[in-house]
């Protein structure tokens, strides 16, 4: 009798354990691998998208998470250094936790692991990935980032209907400034606005004043820049400090509120084509920017942020999807929730109503123009 | 007046409105230089943080510009106090070279820290200096500029009085030109190049607070660039010489915005480190330098203690050989593996580095230029003219043999520092053409798509069998190596370094055989680019840069000079301390800087000894 007791024992304990862990299974948290500098010279950009993503996140979970399972991120700092960014790589893949993983800051860092993602079977999100030949890595390699070949254009467009004729195009000499200038310049071309100076600077360079003279030599009437904030705020300083007047029109990457702060009073003015502002008075806009006072009251909105809240929205909703046909997650399913995906809302974009299965990005593209009032960023109003 | 002319002008006062600053740096550089012969690689960190301390003053304390300059000429001075104490006086018996790397050590950490308390973020400066500019032509210069320029002078003028008439003055000369002789005539050496090194840095400091509040934007990261751009200004100029190294400082930033007006704003750097390599192989003692000073400088060999090295028995070797090969199978980890794999790669960079540095006696600052000509080579024959992995590879080896020995022939009669001076100018010029020359490189680009290395039928994509590919290229070239250090040519070599006058007048041709070491160290640095191409698939002009060879050499360092064994557990330990500390990853390069200060210190022959 007491054999039987035990075996009874031991087969009530088995079977509640293996229920307990099943049901530990069930609310066990999903996990999203980001890759990222979250120290190094790009750190800014790194702890803006936590920014996104912690808002997103109170609320995905909030609102039950995956299924009931809470979501969460793995930040792995990188310093955007494509060495990190491979060996973060194997670090993910390895980890099964994982069911999506994000691309890192600049696209060339993102692409040196893309191999390794495809390889792997482990999608890799380059949610800040605007290289037009990013998403060539594989399909498992998909992206919402505005394209450059959207944007440059864009600014093109701006720089032309400011009446601009005759201008300087100084570029950042990187793998995303060449990118950029160049289809800028082609754009800007194709407007008709003359680019009579073209000159690509050093990535840590300080003193802009010979290519300033030479700029105002050639009597510009306008000065393009496709410049990160660092290389702005110094540009747009030495420019106004040579007494040089006319407009500057800078890439999107100054709609951050860093770039009137360091810049000072030569910021008042510029224009910066941009992706989003936070006056804009679409609902979404406006109901975002509520959210975000609610949790970062007295923080200053910038893109980067905005847009990690909106991809880390879209990866729960994409999951989700995945979760629909296959309980148990799996990679592969992840990856053709990509492909299934119908109308997200989205901060940036209004909606996204699918992934282009070709490009696996996103073709839609709004765009934002903006001018530097009284040290905050304001939609340009056309004059 | 012309266009052309107006452009001209205007291009000149940029260039010598530019060089007042790197006048300014160079001062403070050519001071210690002149006092206690050394190279302060901290000067450039000395000059950020002060910076600094300034923006502090002023942002957070609040106070006027006239209190916060002098508090920040007081954090210099004290930053000056121990660097003097801390990184040059312990080396004081050693050849000069041990005190340069201290203080690159000094200033890998002092940056850190920057970095670590302000955050990479960059800072600036609230708006209070007057904005009237004067126009002339083209240009406009402002207050600042002639502030600067009021200081620059001042500092000429007041350095030079104070060294030719000062007593002090006389006693700074004297303890430079010969310290046992002046000790004996009562002067406190010590306290001299304390004094030197207080007013050098204060001056840095000051620099740094004038030059912040210029551009007005305060990064922790500029120190070892304008440390570098400052050195090349003194070299210019003249490096004992206080205006000498000052008017260096005006050549060279007229140099850089004639350069930059006619090539483009990316051409700068080539410029600036074109003329530094041409100073240094054409006019050493600088355009404006007077004679040469009677070079007392210790033999670079010998900072390194005589002493029983460490013998790894061959059996032992052997075991250890297999250890690396079964751990992979032992323990499923793809990022250990990965890591690994890394490691032997810079184990092999770090044999380069111990060769050259150990048996040639050559402490070679730009190492990596030469892994990236390795690198650019077998990237390039792979991608664009589709070479298969064991042609490209090799060809690795003999395109930065060949290349590194035609840009270092020149500088290897230097002597001590200056040759130390001169790869780490080749090791950034390197990079540089590499920027710039984008027919063949694809400039900022990169080179990506790097194909998958396929030898004898089997692919090498997965790190698991690129990890053993690696670890038998590293297995190969220690062998190599040890024969090299075995052979007569080895032995020829460290009679160079022990003692140059007495192998010259045996009749050795020090140079050939410096040059020799120096190729075979190259071909080996090349090797290891090339692998790191392939492992990597990607790779720019910012992969193999200034703190890689620092990095490099603090491995070989570590290990034991001259060492192979030494060499690879150098590599093994910094490779992995990254990955183990990686919660403290931002205070890696304080880590490294810190390892290399007390190897110096404590344990120069290294961990396995020197060889």
């Amino acid at each position: 009798m007491r054999k039987h007791g035990l075996k009874a024992a031991l087969a009530v304990i088995l079977s509640l354990g293996l229920l307990v862990s099943l049901g530990a299974q069930k609310s066990e948290p999903v996990f999203i691998g980001v890759s990222g500098p979250l120290t190094g010279g790009n750190a800014q950009y790194g702890l803006a998208w936590k920014k996104g993503f912690d808002l997103a996140l109170d609320e995905i979970n909030a609102a039950g998470g995956i299924k009931g399972r809470q979501l969460q991120y793995i930040f792995t700092d990188t310093q955007n250094d494509p060495k990190q960014t491979v060996a973060t790589a194997q670090k993910y893949i390895a980890d099964k936790r994982i069911v999506l993983a994000t691309g890192d800051f600049s696209s060339t860092s993102s692409k040196a692991a893309s191999a390794i993602y495809q390889r792997a079977g482990l999608v890799q999100f380059g949610f800040n990935n605007s290289a037009p030949d990013f998403t060539n890595g594989g399909d498992f390699i998909w992206s919402n980032s505005p394209s450059q070949s959207n944007e440059a254009p864009a600014h093109a467009a701006y720089v032309r209907d400011l009446g601009l004729k005759k201008v300087a195009v100084f570029s950042l000499n990187t793998d995303w400034g060449k990118v950029t200038g160049d289809l800028t310049v082609a754009a800007l071309k194709k407007y008709g606005v003359e680019v009579v100076l073209r000159e690509a600077y050093l990535p840590d360079e300080k003193d802009f004043k010979p290519i300033i003279t030479k700029a105002k030599s050639e009597g510009v009437d306008g000065i393009i820049l496709v410049s990160y904030v660092n290389d702005a705020s110094l540009l747009v300083q030495q420019i106004r400090g040579q007494g040089i007047t006319v407009p500057i029109v800078s890439n999107g990457s100054q709609a951050t509120a860093d770039f009137p702060k360091l810049a000072g009073a030569a910021a008042e003015g510029v224009y910066v084509a941009g992706d989003f502002t936070a006056d804009d008075p679409r609902p979404e806009v406006v109901q975002f920017v509520k959210k975000w006072q609610a949790k970062y009251p007295g923080q200053d909105i910038d893109y980067f942020a905005v847009h990690a809240y909106d991809s880390l929205k879209l990866a729960a909703t994409i999951i989700a999807k995945a979760a629909e046909s296959d309980p148990s997650i799996s990679r592969k399913a992840v990856r053709d929730a990509f492909v299934q995906v119908r109308d997200v809302p989205s901060v940036i974009y209004g909606k996204i109503a699918a992934f282009n299965p070709q490009t696996r990005r996103v073709d839609e593209f709004l765009g934002a123009r903006i001018v530097i009032k009284d040290g905050k960023e304001v939609a340009w109003t056309g004059k | 007046m012309s266009s052309t002319l107006a452009l001209w002008l205007g291009q000149t006062i940029n260039g010598l409105v530019l060089g007042n600053i790197y006048a300014l740096l160079a001062a403070g550089l050519a001071l210690v230089f002149g006092v206690a012969g050394l190279v302060n690689f901290a000067h450039g960190s000395v000059y950020m943080a002060g910076s600094y301390a300034g923006w502090v003053a002023v942002s957070i304390l609040g106070w006027p510009l006239w209190a916060a300059l002098p508090a920040a000429a007081a954090v210099g001075a004290l930053l000056g106090l121990c660097l003097e104490r801390f990184a040059v006086r312990p080396f004081q018996k050693s050849a000069h070279v041990a005190s340069l790397l201290a203080t690159i050590g000094a200033g890998m950490i002092i940056d850190n820290l920057a970095e670590a308390i302000f955050s990479p973020n960059p800072k600036s400066f609230p708006p209070i200096l007057p904005t009237w500019r004067l126009s002339l032509g083209l240009v406009s210069i402002g207050g600042l500029d002639l502030v600067i320029l009021g200081v620059s002078i001042l500092c000429a003028i007041s350095l030079f009085a104070l060294l030719k008439y000062t007593r002090a003055g006389r006693a700074l000369r004297a303890s430079s030109q010969d310290s046992e002789a002046a000790r004996q005539m009562g002067v406190r050496v010590n306290r001299m190049n304390a004094a030197a090194f207080a007013l050098a840095s204060a001056l840095g400091a000051l620099a740094g607070v004038l030059i912040g509040l210029y551009y007005n934007l305060l990064l922790p990261t500029i120190g070892f660039q304008a440390g570098l751009k400052g050195f090349t200004a003194c070299v210019l100029g003249g490096l004992g010489n206080i205006p000498a190294a000052m008017a260096g400082g005006l050549l060279l930033g007229l140099g850089e915005s004639y350069g930059v007006a006619i090539f483009g704003a990316s051409a700068r750097n080539l410029v600036a480190y074109a003329l530094l390599l041409a100073a240094l192989f054409l006019r050493p003692n600088g355009v404006f330098g007077g004679k040469a000073r009677s070079q007392r400088e210790a033999l670079t060999g010998s900072f390194i203690p005589q002493g029983k090295a460490v013998r790894i028995h061959p059996a032992f070797g052997c075991a250890l050989v297999l250890v690396a090969i079964v751990l992979p199978l032992a323990v499923k980890s793809d990022y250990l593996t990965q890591v690994l794999a890394g490691a032997w790669i810079s184990a092999l960079f770090a044999l380069s580095l111990t060769l050259v540095g150990g048996t040639g006696g050559i402490m070679s600052l730009g190492q990596a230029g030469l892994m990236a000509i390795g690198a650019y080579a077998s990237g390039l024959l792979a991608v664009k003219a589709g070479w298969s992995f064991l042609p490209s590879f090799l060809a690795s080896g003999f395109f930065a043999a060949a290349i590194g020995s035609l840009l270092a022939f020149p500088a290897l009669r230097l002597k001590g520092h200056y040759i130390s001076i001169a790869t780490l100018g080749i090791g950034e010029i390197v990079n540089q053409l590499i920027l710039n020359w984008e027919s063949l490189t694809q400039g900022a680009m990169g080179l990506s798509g790097i194909p998958a290395p396929r030898l004898f039928g089997v692919d090498f994509s997965q790190i698991g069998s690129f990890y053993y590919l690696s670890l038998a290229v590293l297995v190969i070239g220690a062998l190599a190596i040890t024969a090299v250090q075995a052979s007569p040519l080895g032995r020829t070599a460290r009679a160079i370094r022990e003692d140059e006058s007495a192998a010259r007048s045996l009749g050795v041709d020090a140079r050939r055989y410096k040059a020799l070491i120096f190729g075979i160290g190259a071909f080996f640095a090349g090797l290891a680019g090339s692998l790191t191409a392939y492992l990597y698939t990607y790779i720019s002009y910012e992969t193999f840069g200034s703190s890689l060879s620092i990095l490099g050499l603090t491995m070989a360092i570590l290990g034991g000079l001259g060492n192979v064994w030494g060499a690879i557990l150098g590599a093994v330990i910094l490779s992995g301390l990254p990955e183990i500390l990686r919660f403290a990853a931002e205070y890696r390069s304080l880590v490294y800087g810190l390892i290399l200060l007390l190897v110096l210190r404590f344990r120069p022959q290294g961990l396995l000894g020197s060889e």
